[in-house]
């Protein structure tokens, strides 16, 4: 267990991590802890699975992924991001990554 | 979402006695409430675009930190453009203020702001324009009271505020135009407010961002060419699987004979998706069984143009990519996908603005023989115009029982609609993939169709408030539906409101789903060769397909 208080973050006015390549897997605990998502930590294999593809996605596209093939590339159901973050864009933001644009949030449901 | 409130809730706060004292006072407009404004534009936008006075700021502070000559660059700003443009100084002289407008406005049906009636928000422009250029306007400034009588108000700082709080409560729609007995385009007078508002720097961040990345890599999303190329390819794994035929397109091929452009939104956010898969499989369609070669562009890969809600000039920059684009392949003609103010902007400023595109031909279906003669100048053809065609010479094999459970209803999106005259298209189409069509009251549809309430770059989070209420018009239409014909599916030609009904009927009509009107022909058309098909585009089983329980 990860007492995750001790971390530094590195956030910016909006609780988005700075510099996606600082990211660990400690630093997604205090962020989804932040994010009132999970207080278990490590976070379960479901949630990682996304996040390190959101990751992977971000690194070669700089990005945001469609969904879908989100869920599709992990194997897990359609609504996956819904299922296991209340909303996709806390899933980008537990995954270190930038504030997407905002047509991303015009054209996903997100919580805001 | 609006989180603060309940349909019900923003039902009650309706209220179309508000007595907002003499429409000449500012004091209570210029309270910028949350929930009904949207946030400023970055400066780092800004910047990348070259507009002017590129700073942080917020609406709602005090300062919103102008150039100390603001007054003057407005000014001078409305008197180049009531020169250059006969329309505006024609908008700005003839209204009679007859109010046939006034409840024309979903904003103002969902609100009951008089300052939304469309007559009201022109008239806050309208004030300046008498004080400062009018003959009795300059007279009347010097006499006590002769401004209250006039209507006349001087520019200050609270008049600007109101003037921009109230432009970004306007969709642009047109619905009001439809009804002014002297054709008053009160979105050409939005556009001028908002191109005036971009010469001092006070854009907001919904359109200015887009409009940077569309500038910086060829989309409001900002999808590089690898990613756009990526996405595709994902859309031909799925359609592989559901109806086991490679659907793989091109990319800027040169030599096609078709030029695709869409809106971005289509790559990457459902419901789009489906409709984006709906054009791959009618592209493979017609290349398997006449051979036309259609071609996509990572590069012109944005339909819309979000510069048409910041200036001309900025609408004229983005639109330039599709002609350049369409050159550089050495295609004959464009194609053009499901999108609404796209549609305004090439209609009726493409060809003037970036053309005469002499190296295109006049668009012909190759495959039908017909000459879109309405295209001849723009070079430019909708894809509902063009499926409808090729339905209607027997070219396309369809099979409606493969949306036998969506009963439809369609939403006439305000461009295609006020804009270029598209109506029956869709519908014919419609009608030719499904069974269960039903329409929403006359006055809701066609050339009367109530906005989704998002268009003109409003379609942000934070001003969510403000998007169920215009929303509503059009929600009652669909609710009134819903309940009488049992209408589940809304069906529509835009990728604004892709996302933007979807919303709404979360919202409003929450067993009502969105659709694209090319998912249903994806869903309809029988590729050659492909396997029995056993689920739709959503990978939803088919009608007749579904497990037993």
């Amino acid at each position: 267990m990860v007492n995750t208080q001790d971390l530094e973050l590195h956030l910016d006015e909006e609780g988005y991590l700075k510099d996606f390549r600082s990211w660990t897997e400690e630093i997604a605990c205090a962020l989804a802890e932040k994010e009132g998502i999970d207080d278990e930590c490590p976070l379960s294999t479901e949630r990682m699975e996304i996040i390190k593809f959101m990751r992977n996605y971000y690194e070669k596209f700089e990005a945001f992924p469609i969904l879908r093939a989100v869920c599709k590339n992990v194997g897990q159901p359609k609504e996956c991001n819904y299922e296991q973050f209340p909303d996709p864009v806390k899933a980008w933001k537990v995954a270190g990554l930038p504030k997407p644009t905002p047509e991303v949030f015009a054209k996903i449901r997100t919580t805001g | 979402m609006a989180d603060e409130l309940t349909p019900d809730e923003l039902l009650d706060k309706i209220d179309y006695g508000a007595d907002s004292g003499n429409w000449m006072d500012t004091t209570k407009s210029v309270q910028i409430r949350p929930g009904m404004y949207c946030y400023a534009a970055k400066a780092e936008s800004v910047e990348t675009l070259g507009l002017p006075n590129a700073r942080p700021w917020n609406p709602v502070e005090e300062d919103w930190k102008l150039p100390d000559d603001w007054q003057q660059i407005l000014h001078n700003g409305i008197k180049e453009r009531l020169e250059r443009f006969r329309t505006f100084k024609i908008f700005m002289d003839v209204c009679v203020r007859c109010g046939a407008c006034a409840d024309k406005c979903h904003f103002f049906l969902g609100t009951g702001d008089p300052k939304n009636m469309p007559v009201l928000r022109a008239e806050l422009l309208r004030s300046v324009y008498r004080n400062d250029f009018t003959t009795a306007g300059k007279i009347l400034q010097n006499i006590p009271g002769g401004q209250r009588l006039g209507g006349n108000r001087p520019l200050t700082l609270d008049v600007l505020k109101e003037m921009w709080y109230y432009f970004f409560q306007c969709t642009e729609c047109r619905r009001c135009s439809v009804f002014c007995p002297y054709g008053i385009d009160t979105a050409e007078i939005t556009i001028m407010a908002r191109e005036l508002f971009n010469l001092i720097g006070l854009n907001i961040d919904w359109i200015a961002t887009p409009v940077s990345n569309c500038y910086q890599t060829g989309n409001h999303l900002g999808i590089q060419p690898h990613a756009f190329k990526d996405m595709l390819e994902f859309f031909v794994e799925d359609l592989e699987d559901i109806t086991g035929v490679d659907c793989t397109p091109n990319f800027q091929k040169k030599g096609a004979d078709i030029l695709f452009i869409t809106p971005s939104g289509d790559v990457f956010a459902d419901p789009g998706t489906y409709t984006c898969q709906g054009y791959l499989i009618l592209f493979k369609y017609l290349k398997d069984k006449y051979g036309l070669d259609v071609t996509w562009s990572t590069y012109a890969s944005e339909g819309g143009n979000f510069g048409f809600f910041t200036s001309h000039e900025t609408m004229k920059r983005l639109n330039a990519k599709m002609y350049a684009e369409a050159k550089r392949l050495g295609v004959k003609w464009i194609l053009g996908g499901e999108c609404g103010h796209m549609w305004r902007v090439i209609h009726q400023y493409m060809d003037t603005m970036n053309g005469p595109a002499d190296f295109l031909e006049v668009p012909v279906n190759p495959i039908t023989g017909t000459r879109f003669t309405n295209a001849a100048s723009t070079k430019m053809v909708h894809i509902t115009e063009f499926t409808a065609d090729l339905i209607k010479h027997g070219k396309l094999e369809l099979d409606k029982g493969r949306n036998a459970n969506r009963i439809m209803t369609f939403h006439d999106s305000c461009n295609p609609a006020r804009g270029m005259g598209l109506l029956d298209e869709p519908r014919y189409v419609i009608n030719n993939v499904c069974d269960n069509f039903y329409e929403m009251p006359p006055n809701t549809i066609r050339e009367n169709t109530f906005c989704c309430g998002s268009g003109a770059g409003l379609n942000a989070g934070e001003n969510m408030e403000l998007r169920m209420a215009g929303a509503l018009p059009r929600a009652t239409a669909l609710k009134h539906v819903h309940e009488k014909y049992g209408v589940n599916t809304l069906g529509t030609i835009c990728a604004i409101d892709r996302a933007a009904l979807s919303t709404l009927c979360e919202y409003w009509v929450p067993e009502v789903e969105v659709a694209g009107i090319h998912e249903l022909v994806g869903n309809a058309l029988i590729l050659p060769g492909e396997k029995e098909r056993t689920e739709d585009l959503r990978m939803e089983p088919l009608p007749g397909c579904e497990e037993e329980e």
